[in-house]
C-alpha cells in the first residue's frame, strides 16, 4: 500500500538543533509555494489511491487550515487510513484542530522534543508543558486521539533529571505514539556546527556527553516499555495498533510519493526528489512544471536491510539471502549487535544503539 | 666536436635558490626553446619534480653558444638532483663536468646543501663560478653573500655574477663566463673507449637510456660496448643529445655527454657510476669512483587491500626498472598482511616511491615507520644486519648491537641556535665542530645516530629554525648502542607493523607518547581497547581507549534514504582504508604515529 508526502518547510523560527531545509523564509514565497504545491499534487498521474498521508515540515500546522484542507481535497482517496499532520505546539486551538479533522487529519505529531524550561530555553521552541498538555486536550477533544509526542535526548542543559521530567510528562500525558531522537551532531544545524567547531553558542558546551545521551534514550526504552509502547523502530514507540503506517512505508520498501521542496518519492524500484530550497522549488514548479532535481534507481538490496533492520521485528532472511554477508552476520552476531535464526535477522538492544555499525555490512561500495 | 669548443658545467644550489629557473633562462637564452615552448622549469619533467621543486633525475642539455669571441661553442648543461638522499648521483654528474655554477640567494646565502655539493664539486677539481641570484629582490644583500661565500667555501667572488634568473639580469654573463672560466675537457678521440654512466632510465620502447660524458674515444651506432660493473656487452641501437627534445646524431666523442641505448633491459644493468668500454680486447681500465649504491632507510610497504598484494609487487618492480637504487623483498606482517621491506636511500626517497605507487599505479598503501639497518652479533659469534622490528633477535641471543652512524652538518642562523644544539642533543648527537661562518651563521658538525635522523628530525629542525636550518650528512660508520625493540599491543594482541628499535634510554618516554599519539588515532571501537607498549614481557605504557556508545541515524526525514545511504557508504569506506587487527581498526595514519613520536613535539 502507497504514502503521501506533503512538504512544508516554513517555520517561525529556526531550531539550533534542526538539520532539515526547513527554517524562515519570505511571507510571499508561502503563498507561491502553496500554488506549486497544489500544482504539482494536481498534476500527479496516481498509480495507486494512497493509504496514508503525512505532511511534514517545517511546521504544517502554522498553515492556513483553509489550504490545507485544499492540498488534501487534491489528493485521491478521501478517507485515509492515516493521516498525520506535524505541529509545533503553541498554536493549537479548537477550531484548527476541529477544521483538521473536517479536511480528513486523524493523527498529530507533536514536535514537543522537551518538556524541560531549561532545556527548551535556547532551541528556538516557545511553548511550555503546560501548553502541551492543553493542546493534547484540545487533540482529544476534536477527535483526535492518534497523537505523537517527539523528544530529543542530547539536548544542551538535559540532565538525568530534566529527561525523567520529560519522560514523566509523557507518560502522565498518555499518548498513544512516542519518537525519540537522539541530537545529531552535523554541519546542517547550528548547533552541531558548533559542537564541531568546539564554541560554546546555542548550549553548545552544554550538550550531554555521549554515553549519557545513550543512556537518557535506553532509559525512555525501559520506561515506555513498562507504560505499555513497545519500540517497534529505533526511534518509534507505540501502542499496540498504533505505529505510523506512514512511517513504517519507508523500512518496507512500500511506494510513496513526496510534493514540494526536498521531497523524497519512491516508486516502482527508483527514487527521485525535488529541489530542496523552497524558491528553487517554486520556481522549477513555475517554468517546468516539476522540481525533480536527482532520480536514482534504488538499491533495493541494500535497502532492504539497512531500513528493515530498523524495525525491531528485523528482516526476514534466510540462508540464502544471508550467504553473501555470513561471515559478516556471524560477526554482528558474536559481538552481540544482532540475532540470527536463520529465519529472521533483528537488531538485538545493543545493536539498535550501534546500528550504523550493522547496516555498513550491507551496503556495498565499488573498491578503488 | 673539438673538444676545445666543448664546455660541460652544472649548476649547485640549495633548493629554492632558482637552479631550475635558471636552467630555463639558459635554455631560452641559447635558443634551445622559444618563449612559447617554454614551459616553467622544462628540466624538471617529473610530476613531482615540479610540485615539490626538486630535482630527481639528472639531465644533460646540449646548448649551441656563440660567444662574444664570435666562436660557436658546445655548452653541456647537466643537471644534477639536488638532496642528501642523492649525493651519490650528484657526485657522478659533477665527475662528468669540468664546471659548476654556484648559486647563491641573494638574501638566504650558503646553505648545507649547497656546501656539502660545492665540496664534492670542489673534490672533482671543478672550476667554480659563483652566482648570487635573485639580486632584484628588495632584501637581497650581494655583498654579504660574497663576503660569505669567500668565508665560508675559501672562493674567490669577486668576479661573482650577480643575476636575476627570474627577470633574464646576468644570463649573457653566467653563459660568458661559462665559455671563458670553464675548461673545456681533456680527453683523447682516438684513445680506446671510456664513458662515464651519469644517469640512466628505461623507456618501453628502447630500453634502458643511458647519459653519459665520453671521456676517451667515441662511441657510434652498432658499436659493441662492455658496462664494466655487471661485465655485460650490448650493441649500441642508437646515440643523440637532448636539446632538450631528444636529437639523434652519429657519433658522441670525447668531452661530449649525450645519450645512447643498446637493448638494456634493466636500470641495474647501466648503474650509475659506471663505465662504458669497448667490448674488443684493448679496452681502458675503468673510472674510478664508482660505488654500488646502498640503501639506508628501510620501511614497509603494504597494500591496504590485502588483494592488491600483486599489483603492488609488480609496481615496485617496474618503479625498479627506472631505479635502481631501492631494493624490495617480501615480507609478512600479522597485522597487514603480506607486503614488502623495502631499502631506499633517505627519507626523501621513500616518499618519493611512496607517492609514485599510489599516484601512477594507484595502489593505497599504509608505509611503515622508517628505519635503519643495525648489525647485530649474537651469542654464537654471527653478526647479523636487521633492518626490520620483525626480524630483531631475541634479547637473549643478543651480544652486541651497532647502528649507523651519521656526520651531519647543519647550518642556521645565530638566534635558532638554542633550539637546535637542545634537538641535537635530544637526537644523541656528538658535537663534533662549532664554526661562525660569517654574519650570523653558526655551522655546526655533529655525530648523529642514523635512526634519530629518520624519525621526525627534519621537521623538527624546519619548526626549530623556522624553516632556515639547513641540513647536509653522509654515513660515517657504526657505533655500539643500547638498543631496544618496543612493541606495541592494541586490544592484547601485538601489532608487529608498530614495533619500532628505539634507544633504551628513550624507550619508557617513547613508548608513553607512542601510545598517547595512537590514542587519537584509533578511533573508538564499539568495545574498549587497551592499548599498551611493552619492551619484551614488560608492559611500560597504557591507555584506553573508550568503548563508542552509539551510532545511530535517529531520524528518517520524509522518507529521504539517499541521505542516509551516503552516511553509511561514508563510514564503510572510511573503514575500508583502516586495517582490521584481531577486531580492532587501526587507520593508517596509526602506522605512522611512531614517526611524530619525541619529547618536545607534543604540539597537542
Amino acid at each position: 500500500m502507497a504514502g503521501v508526502y506533503i512538504s512544508y518547510p516554513f517555520c517561525a523560527q529556526k531550531c539550533t538543533y534542526c538539520n532539515f531545509a526547513s527554517g524562515v523564509f519570505p511571507a510571499a514565497l508561502e503563498g507561491e509555494y502553496f500554488e506549486a504545491l497544489l500544482a504539482e499534487i494536481k498534476s500527479t498521474e496516481w498509480p495507486w489511491t494512497p493509504e496514508t498521508v503525512y505532511l511534514g515540515g517545517g511546521t504544517p500546522s502554522q498553515m492556513d487550515p483553509g489550504k490545507l484542507a485544499r492540498l488534501l481535497e487534491a489528493i485521491p482517496g478521501g478517507k485515509w487510513r492515516e493521516a498525520t499532520v506535524e505541529a509545533a505546539p503553541g498554536g493549537i486551538t479548537a477550531e484548527l484542530a476541529g477544521a483538521w479533522a473536517r479536511a480528513g487529519i486523524n493523527r498529530v505529531s507533536l514536535g514537543v522534543q522537551s518538556f524541560a524550561q531549561a532545556e527548551l530555553r535556547g532551541t528556538g521552541r516557545k511553548h511550555t508543558a503546560g501548553i502541551v498538555a492543553s493542546e493534547v486536550e484540545i487533540l482529544r477533544g476534536s477527535g483526535i486521539s492518534n497523537i505523537s509526542v517527539d523528544l530529543i535526548s542530547g539536548l544542551p542543559r538535559q540532565t538525568e533529571e530534566s529527561w525523567n521530567d520529560s519522560l514523566d510528562w509523557v507518560r502522565r500525558l498518555d499518548v498513544p505514539h512516542v519518537s525519540i531522537y537522539m541530537l545529531e551532531v552535523d554541519e546542517d544545524s547550528r548547533l552541531g556546527l558548533e559542537i564541531l567547531d568546539g564554541g560554546t553558542k546555542y548550549g553548545a558546551g552544554r550538550v550531554p556527553r555521549e554515553e549519557d545521551i545513550a543512556g537518557f534514550y535506553e532509559k525512555a526504552v525501559d520506561m515506555l516499555a513498562e507504560h505499555g509502547l513497545a519500540r517497534y523502530e529505533i526511534s518509534n514507540f507505540a501502542r499496540a495498533g498504533y505505529e505510523s503506517v506512514h512511517n513504517l512505508k519507508y523500512w518496507r520498501l512500500e511506494p510513496y510519493l513526496g510534493f514540494g521542496a526536498d521531497a523524497h518519492s519512491f516508486c516502482g524500484g527508483k527514487r527521485w526528489q525535488n529541489a530542496e530550497s523552497p524558491a528553487d522549488y517554486v520556481v522549477r514548479m513555475r517554468e517546468a512544471g516539476a522540481a525533480v532535481v536527482e532520480r536514482t534507481v534504488a538499491s533495493m538490496e541494500e535497502e532492504y536491510f539497512f531500513l528493515g533492520l530498523r524495525q525491531m521485528e528485523g528482516v526476514e532472511a534466510g540462508p540464502e539471502r544471508i550467504a553473501p554477508y555470513r561471515k559478516d552476520v556471524e560477526r554482528l552476531v558474536e559481538m552481540g549487535l544482532v540475532e540470527y535464526d536463520e529465519r529472521r535477522l533483528r537488531l538485538t538492544r545493543r545493536g539498535v544503539l550501534l546500528s550504523n555499525d550493522v547496516f555498513e555490512v550491507f551496503i556495498h561500495t565499488c573498491p578503488g | 666536436m673539438d673538444p676545445a669548443f666543448i664546455r660541460n658545467f652544472s649548476i649547485i644550489a640549495h633548493i629554492d635558490h632558482g637552479k631550475s629557473t635558471l636552467a630555463d633562462r639558459l635554455l631560452e637564452y641559447t635558443g634551445a626553446l622559444s618563449q612559447r615552448e617554454m614551459m616553467a622549469q622544462v628540466l624538471d619533467t617529473m610530476d613531482l619534480e615540479r610540485e615539490r621543486g626538486i630535482t630527481i633525475k639528472a639531465h644533460a642539455v646540449r646548448l649551441d653558444y656563440k660567444a662574444d669571441d664570435g666562436v660557436d661553442y658546445q655548452l653541456n648543461l647537466i643537471d644534477t638532483p639536488g638532496h642528501v638522499d642523492f649525493t651519490y648521483e650528484v657526485s657522478r654528474s659533477l665527475q662528468a663536468c669540468e664546471g659548476a655554477l654556484l648559486v647563491v640567494d641573494a638574501s638566504q646565502g650558503v646553505e648545507a646543501q649547497t656546501l656539502a655539493n660545492t665540496y664534492l664539486a670542489i673534490h672533482h677539481n671543478l672550476e667554480l663560478i659563483p652566482v648570487i641570484n635573485k639580486i632584484d629582490l628588495p632584501s637581497a644583500e650581494p655583498e654579504r653573500i660574497k663576503e660569505q661565500v669567500e668565508q665560508i667555501i675559501g672562493l674567490d667572488a669577486s668576479e661573482a655574477v650577480l643575476a636575476s634568473a627570474k627577470n633574464g639580469i646576468g644570463i649573457h654573463e653566467i653563459l660568458e663566463a661559462v665559455v671563458a672560466k670553464v675548461p673545456a675537457p681533456k680527453g683523447d678521440p682516438n684513445a680506446p673507449l671510456r664513458a662515464l654512466i651519469f644517469d640512466s632510465w628505461f623507456d618501453p620502447y628502447r630500453g634502458v637510456i643511458i647519459l653519459a660524458r665520453i671521456i676517451d674515444g667515441s662511441i657510434r651506432k652498432g658499436q659493441k660496448i662492455r658496462l664494466w660493473a655487471t661485465d655485460s656487452v650490448h650493441e649500441v641501437d642508437g646515440v643523440g643529445y637532448q636539446s632538450p627534445k631528444p636529437i639523434p646524431c652519429d657519433t658522441l666523442s670525447a668531452g661530449e655527454v649525450g645519450f645512447l641505448f643498446a637493448n638494456i633491459k634493466t636500470v641495474s644493468d647501466a648503474q650509475i657510476g659506471d663505465t662504458i668500454l669497448d667490448a674488443g680486447p684493448g679496452a681502458a681500465e675503468p673510472l674510478p669512483g664508482f660505488e654500488e649504491m646502498k640503501p639506508m632507510v628501510f620501511a614497509g610497504l603494504y597494500p591496504v587491500e590485502s588483494h592488491e598484494h600483486g599489483l603492488l609487487r609488480d609496481a615496485l618492480e617496474k618503479l625498479r626498472l627506472n631505479d635502481s637504487a631501492f631494493n624490495f623483498e617480501p615480507e609478512s606482517s600479522v597485522a597487514l598482511g603480506f607486503g614488502f621491506r623495502a631499502g631506499f636511500l633517505g627519507l626523501l626517497h621513500l616518499e618519493i616511491v611512496q607517492e609514485r605507487l599510489e599516484r601512477e599505479f594507484q595502489i593505497d598503501l599504509i608505509t611503515t615507520a622508517p628505519g635503519v639497518r643495525y648489525r647485530v652479533t649474537l651469542g654464537n659469534g654471527n653478526v647479523i644486519e636487521v633492518d626490520s622490528p620483525t626480524k630483531w633477535p631475541d634479547p637473549s641471543e643478543i651480544v652486541k648491537i651497532e647502528e649507523p652512524i651519521i656526520d651531519a652538518t647543519v647550518i642556521t642562523r645565530e638566534e635558532h641556535l638554542g633550539e637546535i644544539l637542545k634537538l641535537l642533543e635530544e637526537k644523541r648527537g656528538d658535537q663534533k665542530k662549532f664554526e661562525h661562518v660569517g654574519g650570523d651563521r653558526v655551522m655546526l658538525g655533529y655525530e648523529l645516530p642514523l635512526n634519530e635522523i629518520v624519525l621526525d628530525f627534519y621537521d623538527r629542525l624546519k619548526s626549530a629554525s623556522r624553516g632556515y636550518a639547513s641540513l647536509d650528512y653522509h654515513l660515517a660508520g657504526y657505533r655500539t648502542s643500547s638498543m631496544v625493540k618496543l612493541d606495541v599491543l592494541v586490544a592484547g594482541e601485538p601489532v608487529d607493523a608498530l614495533s619500532i628499535i628505539v634507544h633504551r634510554e628513550f624507550a619508557q618516554n617513547r613508548g608513553k607518547e607512542l601510545i598517547h599519539r595512537l590514542r587519537k588515532l584509533i578511533p573508538r571501537q564499539m568495545f574498549e581497547v587497551a592499548l599498551q607498549a611493552a619492551i619484551g614481557s614488560k608492559i611500560i605504557a597504557r591507555e584506553n581507549i573508550s568503548a563508542i556508545r552509539k551510532n545511530v541515524i535517529a531520524k528518517c526525514y520524509g522518507g529521504d534514504i539517499s541521505r542516509k545511504r551516503k552516511l553509511l557508504e561514508k563510514q564503510k569506506e572510511g573503514k575500508r582504508r583502516m586495517k582490521r587487527v584481531g577486531r580492532v581498526d587501526i587507520p593508517q595514519e596509526a602506522f605512522l604515529a611512531v614517526l611524530k613520536v619525541s619529547q618536545s613535539s607534543s604540539e597537542d
